[in-house]
């Protein structure tokens, strides 16, 4: 293929993506190194209420925003290097934190705190996720072929659904008296409160985002399974293996690669958990790190966002994302130079 | 050690028959080879003998034993496959130990059994290597070796020479002849190609449709075919066969009279290409050469008589043009007769 013909086919990709992705993640960038502030005057103020014989005046000195002459607050955008970071990750309290072994004081810091649920979330909703999607596809694979169609509409619903509606109604199964959270009470003849404490919460999340993802798992998976060597799994039997070993042995080193494209896209997507905080309104007990940025781009009372925080901490959850991705890619890089 | 029975062994699917009837007792230590073309059931037998497909009909007897009903891994029989079926992930090393590793035998015991193996293989060099570094040939020892590693009862092979070259499928059908003598353990051999068949059995067993067509030594079959398929499958090339009328003691065809020892009828006549000869005039069959083919070490002649095509055998040094009369003389002893509907062979 000449150049051409192949700038002509990749060329409004590249521009989409330099559009879309490069040119935002390098304004965020920039962004997190900058604050940008309303400039503020004192004024001093006279008001005077009427009294007995004489008015009663008092003078105040007010700080306000300065407007231009359209009526508009004047900013005034500083470089401020690290420092938007050291608001997000407060080190100095952090370390004190962790050098007294004092967890409480740590999780009072919203990046922490959000960083070790969104940790929690994606490591313990991955190998679920894996195993869940490998045993719902090994299933359909051995179902009988008059109804693996509909085996594979049920189990792909989950992923149908869209996430909101899919948080939602587990939120109302489970929150107050909600249906199963009734028959756990009936059940174990006690007040279950499901909401009320974080740990609860965090698993009810983790069950919906394995129940919401397993199922791309598994149809990958799926696809995956119809290209296992029958000779090999005969041969195996032939050799004594048996069902587990089979799996062990000869299927899951034949899925090895697609097991590491499921975990990197979950790691990528658990990772910016965000609907499972909207959903479950568990911001009180709970948060993630995309739903703290998104907290510091809400304007606050006087109605401003703060932008340059917000870039730190997604600049921050990229780095994460980025950390996490290291494993699986190299172990990708290893069998594809072993491969060669 | 074991001796195989097939008692009246079948497999259907449905109303499609696979195997009909197979009857046959295979003696400890024999190489049986499994012949026919594809889609005859031999495949399908052999999948039966290990377990791997079960029987709708009859009983597989291993020792006297009756298998049906066991697991593949316990019929203590191992298989080479077609594809060689190695597990890709594991190295040559951990591909032959892997039979050692899942049956939990003594792991003190496997190294020494897979260096074993895999010198009797000549693999020794390469038990580092993954299976898709290795050629071809060496993949198809890597799967003898895994067989061999954990000493089975009965081998199953399953046309383990057809993805090889020409020349690496001859030397290797000399290595899997020789391992087979050294080890002394019953094979069931499957293959489509006759060379196969007749350089490596003790007996064989030709197929067709799922019924056997004749079981005998390797020259019994090539000598005395029972019928016309057989005969028209044994050899290179196949065996001479012409559709004609026997009347008065001669066999008569077009371009052909060839005097015979059978009642009058319609009958098939065969004779082996290297068995006729060149006639100066006056042989049996006279008519025009329609091809000429140079083979080394001898040249092939076809006339065609009735609708069915005729080789003889002739001196390599040979030459004619094609549509010149050529006279071949096909004696009485040379030959053989079938009957004209079912193909089975009359006489002795």
């Amino acid at each position: 293929m000449n150049f051409r013909t192949f700038a002509t086919f990749v060329g409004p990709s590249v521009f989409m993506m330099l559009l879309f992705i490069a040119f935002p993640l390098v304004s965020v960038f920039k962004q997190s190194f900058y604050i940008t502030q309303p400039i503020y005057e004192t004024v001093e103020t006279e008001t005077c209420t009427p009294g007995f014989l004489t008015q009663t005046c008092v003078t105040e000195q007010v700080s306000q925003p300065k407007l231009d002459d359209d009526g508009k607050i004047i900013t005034r955008t500083d470089f401020v290097g690290l420092q938007s970071y050291r608001n997000v990750l407060e080190p100095e309290r952090a370390w004190r934190a962790i050098s007294d072994g004092n967890w409480n004081v740590l999780s009072t810091i919203n990046f922490w705190k959000a960083l070790r649920f969104t940790l929690t979330f994606t490591l313990i909703t991955l190998p679920l996720v894996v195993v869940c999607g490998l045993g719902i596809a090994i299933l359909i694979n051995n179902a009988a072929r008059s109804i693996r169609g509909p085996v594979i509409f049920v189990s792909l619903l989950p992923f149908i659904i869209t996430p909101v509606i899919g948080v939602l109604s587990i939120n109302w199964l489970f929150r107050g008296d909600g249906i199963l959270t009734a028959m756990m009470e009936w059940w174990l003849n006690r007040d279950i409160a499901l909401f009320a404490q974080a740990w609860t919460i965090e698993v009810l999340m983790m069950l919906y985002r394995v129940w919401h993802v397993a199922p791309f798992a598994a149809i990958i998976f799926y696809a995956g399974l119809q290209t296992v060597n029958q000779d090999s799994l005969e041969s195996a039997v032939i050799d004594g293996a048996t069902r587990w070993q089979r799996l062990k042995y000869i299927v899951i080193p034949h899925l090895m690669p697609l097991i590491i494209f499921v975990s990197m896209i979950h790691l990528m997507d658990s990772y910016r958990v965000f609907e499972e905080i909207v959903g479950f309104s568990s911001q009180g007990y709970v948060i993630s790190l995309q739903w703290l940025t998104f907290d510091y781009l809400t304007p606050d009372q006087a109605g401003n966002r703060s932008i340059s925080r917000a870039s730190a901490n997604s600049m921050l959850t990229m780095i994460g994302v980025v950390i996490l991705l290291i494993f699986p890619l190299r172990r990708t890089w290893r069998d594809h130079k072993g491969g060669h | 050690m074991a001796e195989i029975q097939l008692r009246n062994v079948g497999k259907r699917w449905g109303s499609f028959v696979g195997v009909h009837n197979f009857d046959l007792t295979i003696a400890d230590r024999e190489f049986l080879v499994l012949l026919g073309p594809s889609g005859c059931g031999k495949t399908t037998t052999m999948r039966m003998i290990a377990g791997l497909e079960d029987a709708t009909e009859g009983n597989i007897l291993i020792d006297g034993k009756v298998v049906n009903d066991l697991e593949p891994k316990d019929r203590d029989v191992a298989m080479v496959f077609q594809s060689y079926a190695l597990y890709p992930n594991m190295n040559v090393y951990e591909n032959i130990r892997f039979p050692l590793k899942v049956r939990g035998i003594d792991p003190d015991t496997h190294d020494e059994k897979v260096r074993r193996a895999s010198a009797m293989v000549e693999l020794d060099d390469f038990l580092h290597r993954k299976p898709a570094e290795l050629s071809g040939g060496q993949r198809q020892r890597v799967a003898l070796a895994r067989a061999i590693v954990r000493e089975p009862n009965v081998f199953l092979m399953d046309e383990p020479l057809s993805n090889l070259d020409a020349k690496l499928r001859v030397s290797t059908r000399a290595q899997i002849k020789n391992l087979s003598h050294e080890l002394a353990v019953t094979t069931i051999y499957v293959t489509h190609d006759q060379i196969e068949a007749m350089t490596l059995a003790d007996r064989v067993v030709v197929m067709k449709q799922g019924v056997v067509q004749q079981v005998g030594s390797p020259t019994e079959i090539y000598d005395r075919p029972a019928n016309t398929f057989v005969a028209g499958f044994i050899g290179s090339p196949a065996m001479n066969l012409m559709e004609g009328e026997v009347s008065g003691g001669v066999f008569r065809a077009d371009h052909a009279e060839i005097p015979v020892d059978a009642p009058d009828g319609p009958m098939t006549l065969g004779f082996r290409a290297e068995d006729a000869s060149l006639a100066d005039a006056g042989g049996q069959i006279t008519a025009p050469i329609y091809t000429l083919e140079l083979l080394g070490d001898a040249t092939m002649i076809s006339v065609r008589v009735g609708g069915a095509l005729v080789s003889v055998k002739a001196d390599k040094t040979f030459r004619a043009e094609i549509g010149e009369p050529v006279s071949f003389s096909v004696p009485k002893d040379i030959c053989h007769l079938f009957e004209a509907g079912s193909g089975a062979r009359i006489g002795g």
